[in-house]
């Protein structure tokens, strides 16, 4: 039996595809997991990315709530879902406007950075407050499963090739077709 | 259509990429943020986050927030400068081609504006929970990430990939 593989290539639709599929695998640990654990004064408490946001809106931080909200829940997922929907469209070869396409991928590509605010944030935390008994702030699993996540959307987004929005085999004319 | 326009020369990307090469000095060196509870003060660095989650076994995850948030932006201005070098400095077309190249990389790797933002967060959020004074280094760290999309914002990627040896011809030019 003589299999043959094509060349690996990284910007490619399958590549983008395959890492779009594997951040939306990786986002259910992330907000399902635990991503810090907070000691104060003896109290213990677990938080996921979405209690974590729900606590600080407790606390009257609701900006601060919606940007964590935003950055770390919604972003991630429009990311996910917009890149599968540029994925299918570009399949099925029935894209709409090629501009307005080419505008959502940008704003995908723009948007994702911001969903590390929370691994950045779990860093910060973890190292600033080590207060022993007093206080202490300790990382947990799911912001690895997230910062996974992430990585991967990053790649998947940098994997698409924006230029398959503008060769639409649907659009494309016939070869037999006259000139 | 994916391009943005650079409103701000060569020289400008060059001052704002040296700019925050120097500041990078003091913001990974002086104190970042200092917190108190009871009496019981500390300081923290830029890597003090790092070396907790280094520590705490989550290696990966404490490399991918030493890139992102400071070797590649670090990077990133360091090539910014070289593409913008004086001309007896200036490195090859080839070279700059493949500078400009890695340059598009980075820019999708480095995040300082984001860990900017993640430190405001956390002092509000530890604002109830610990005494939090900024120093320093924090400071000097937000100059270096406006300095940074400063440089971005003014590098013309365009002319460094149209290069004659780009479009596989031989010769040199400058953009």
């Amino acid at each position: 039996m003589n299999l043959r593989f094509a060349p690996f290539r990284f910007k490619s639709n399958s590549t983008a595809a395959a890492l779009g599929l594997a951040a939306a695998v990786m986002l259910v640990p992330a907000n399902l997991l635990p991503v810090l654990d907070t000691e104060t004064s003896g109290r213990n408490r677990s938080d996921t990315i979405f209690s974590g946001a729900v606590e600080l809106w407790r606390h009257g931080l609701w900006v601060i709530a919606v940007i964590v909200f935003t950055a770390s829940i919604l972003i991630p997922i429009l990311k996910v879902a917009g890149l599968g929907w540029l994925l299918l469209s570009v399949r099925r070869g029935v894209a709409g406007d090629s501009r307005r396409m080419t505008k959502v991928y940008a704003v995908l590509d723009f948007i994702g950075r911001w969903s590390m605010l929370d691994v950045f944030l779990a860093a910060f935390l973890t190292g600033l407050v080590q207060f022993g008994e007093l206080s202490s702030v300790v990382p947990r699993s799911g912001i690895v499963a997230f910062a996974a996540a992430v990585v991967l959307t990053v790649f998947a987004t940098q994997a698409f090739d924006p230029r398959a929005l503008w060769t639409n085999p649907a659009r494309a004319p016939s070869p037999a077709s006259p000139p | 259509m994916m391009t943005k326009e650079r409103r701000l020369g060569p020289h400008a990307a060059l001052a704002f990429s040296l700019a925050g090469l120097i500041l990078a000095v003091p913001a990974a060196l002086l104190p970042f943020i200092g917190a108190g509870k009871l009496g019981d003060e500390r300081v923290s660095v830029l890597f003090t986050g790092v070396r907790t989650l280094w520590d705490n076994g989550m290696r990966a995850l404490a490399v991918l927030v030493l890139l992102c948030g400071a070797l590649l932006p670090w990077a990133l201005l360091a090539t910014l400068a070289a593409l913008h070098a004086p001309a007896r400095y200036k490195c090859g077309p080839v070279n700059a081609l493949l500078l400009s190249r890695a340059a598009r990389v980075l820019e999708h790797w480095a995040f300082p504006e984001v860990q900017v933002l993640a430190v405001l967060v956390a002092l509000m959020k530890l604002g109830s929970v610990v005494d939090v004074t900024l120093g320093p280094g924090f400071w000097c760290y937000c100059a270096m990430a406006v300095l940074l999309l400063l440089a971005q914002r003014s590098f013309d990627f365009e002319s460094y990939e149209t290069l004659p040896s780009a479009r596989g011809t031989a010769g040199a030019a400058s953009p």
